[in-house]
């Protein structure tokens, strides 16, 4: 049995833009007739670029926000009709570090939460000591969250989502502004928890957290769940192409769109995240690459671009999300 | 896990809200002083204004005009209980506010603790605390200039902690608009002001305008601040005003219930638009 159901959700925000007194009415779908499971002991990843609609997915999954349309059940429990069921049954981590108290020691946070699920104060005194020990932070439990490090307050958010053992959690961005030693301890985890038996749904824009952690991957875009399979399935589909990827500066999307005419040349995404000295990646899925390849270099070397580094990659998540959209998810 | 239920589970969650807001106000103490001061501070303008302006007759005018001589204790019978209502009114909001800048107000919403334990819960500190310092101040003024009349204070208390009740009703009402306008401070103290103005805090409402009297009947403050003054200064008891008891019990019962349901509303159009998380 699924213990997440979710069944043609949708979510229209209504905004008005424009001077004062001559505002207009607009509407801004984000999230668009999805639907997917995640059953008992499965990670399901959501991925997708900033602003895809992974978070208003979570937040309707939480109650905080109500769907438009459709509906999602948390252990068998109605979004729309039974949220204070729903609200027992997840254990939620959203994005951010000022999801706590900073005026109150880590102890303290855990302990305020605890009263507010209702845990018995006997067994959530031990609770709150096993997270603080499974997460590194028992040493500073004493001191004010003000004083704890951006990765120390993200193990505390992660710990509080974790205290009423909730069949299932949800995590958003668990692991974003980590440093790798953090990271790898939320990720382990988040394995144990899945061996435990909960059902687990976590937004990234990181696509190699979700290639290593998820069983299944929803590739959400627009607020459209473009595809959806286990990480090696996806992959499998886009390997028929070569994968070249060029490091390069003065590299933009206008420069390498005409690349789309070369009929060897079936995607070209350019992202300009996560590179330094102004550098750029080109990412082209192409029938016989290294044939190609040459001609690419030269029109580039034409443009002016700066080339730096050429690579035949295997695929990634990345390029089966190019391949849907056409575009990278990094930007 | 082993959880609580019922009860139990209500307690626990509003001692954990409590003992949160004590810790903040350790951690930040600035405001106990302005809570200690400022009844007094209320008080001295009135009283000053009456002295410098009134001359040498102003006693006489004012137990004319008040059926009382005291005018420290009549003047701050009235500061003090506007000054806790002004809490009661805008803490609901502005302890709701203040989680949304924390950005914490969501993570309260996440868990299943029901929505009035969480909003009572968010302003009890603040109520307790203004609640006990009405009491150390009164107290001690009335302990310092009229000692006979501080079991009445006793009795007084009962009347003030009824009155407190309807106004969570109006604080219910507040704090939704809080949270579908962002800015508490714009109605509380437009309200709070104008509640100075309609219950009598500095003089007896009879003076006012007979339409006026009527929107004063309305708010509890006027019968709390009433009863407060003929317990302390007129020697009456408390069962002896059943009558604006009575009322106090009435406006209790409607005002928390009307208060929560226009909040619910507006909280389902909140959810529907994705307001709590907004600044």
């Amino acid at each position: 049995m699924n213990l997440v159901e979710v069944q043609s959700l949708s979510k229209r925000f209504e905004t008005k833009e424009g001077p004062v007194f001559r505002k207009t009415s607009k509407t801004v779908v984000a999230v668009d007739q999805i639907s997917f499971g995640v059953s008992s002991g499965e990670i399901l990843g959501l991925l997708g670029p900033n602003g895809a609609g992974k978070t208003t997915t979570i937040k309707m999954l939480c109650t905080l926000i109500t769907p438009t349309s459709g509906d999602a059940f948390v252990n068998g429990f109605s979004v729309t009709k039974d949220q204070q069921k729903v609200r027992e049954n997840l254990g939620v981590m959203l994005t951010g570090e000022r999801t706590l108290y900073w005026k109150l020691t880590g102890r303290e946070n855990l302990g305020y939460f605890a009263a507010l699920y209702h845990l018995d104060p006997s067994y959530s005194r031990k609770r709150i000591t096993y997270l603080l020990d499974l997460l590194g932070l028992r040493e500073r439990e004493g001191m004010l969250v003000e004083n704890y490090s951006t990765g120390m307050r993200i193990r505390l958010s992660f710990a509080k989502a974790l205290l009423n053992e909730a069949p299932v959690l949800l995590f958003d961005e668990p692991t974003a502004s980590l440093d790798p030693q953090s990271s790898r301890l939320i990720r382990d985890t988040i394995r144990n928890l899945k061996k435990e038996g909960h059902a687990i749904m976590l937004t990234t824009h990181n696509m190699e957290e979700a290639d290593i952690l998820s069983d299944r991957v929803a590739i959400i875009d627009h607020g459209r769940i473009v595809k959806l399979g286990s990480p090696s399935e996806l992959k499998e589909k886009v390997k028929s192409s070569d994968i070249i990827e060029i490091e390069a500066r003065n590299l933009s999307d206008r420069i390498a769109e005409p690349l789309q005419s070369f009929s060897e040349i079936s995607k070209v995404a350019v992202s300009t995240a996560e590179l330094a000295d102004e550098k750029a990646l080109l990412r082209i899925h192409a029938e016989k690459g290294k044939e190609v390849l040459p001609r690419i270099l030269e029109f580039l070397i034409r443009k002016q671009v700066s080339v730096t580094k050429v690579s035949f990659i295997e695929p990634t998540l990345e390029d089966v999300f190019i391949s849907e959209t056409g575009r990278s998810l990094r930007d | 896990m082993r959880t609580v239920s019922g009860f139990k589970a209500t307690i626990e969650a509003l001692a954990a809200i409590f003992w949160k807001g004590i810790k903040h106000y350790t951690r930040y103490p600035g405001s106990f002083l302005l809570y200690l001061i400022l009844p007094f501070l209320f008080t001295l303008l009135i009283f000053g204004m009456g002295q410098f302006v009134g001359g040498s007759n102003a006693t006489a005018y004012f137990a004319a005009r008040t059926g009382s001589n005291n005018v420290l204790i009549y003047e701050i019978l009235g500061s003090a209980v506007w000054m806790t209502s002004w809490v009661v009114v805008e803490d609901v909001g502005v302890a709701l506010r203040d989680e949304q800048m924390k950005g914490t107000l969501e993570q309260n919403f996440l868990a299943p603790v029901n929505r009035v334990t969480l909003l009572i819960g968010l302003s009890l500190t603040d109520i307790v605390i203004t609640a006990v310092i009405f009491f150390v101040v009164v107290g001690t003024t009335i302990v310092i200039t009229m000692p006979t009349a501080f079991l009445g204070l006793l009795q007084a208390y009962i009347a003030l902690l009824v009155g407190l009740i309807p106004l969570f009703g109006i604080g219910f009402l507040f704090a939704g608009f809080v949270v579908k306008f962002k800015e508490p401070y714009v109605f509380v103290q437009m309200v709070n002001l104008l509640f100075a103005i309609l219950t009598g805090t500095y003089y007896p409402v009879t003076f006012l305008p007979h339409w006026v009297q009527f929107l004063s009947a309305t708010l509890p403050q006027t019968y709390v601040i009433e009863d407060m003054r003929r317990i302390v200064l007129a020697n009456q008891t408390l069962v002896s005003l059943y009558g604006s008891i009575f009322i106090l019990l009435a406006l209790a019962l409607v005002y928390p219930v009307l208060g929560y349901a226009i909040f619910k509303q507006i909280e389902k159009k909140a959810s529907a638009t994705g307001e709590f998380s907004k600044y």
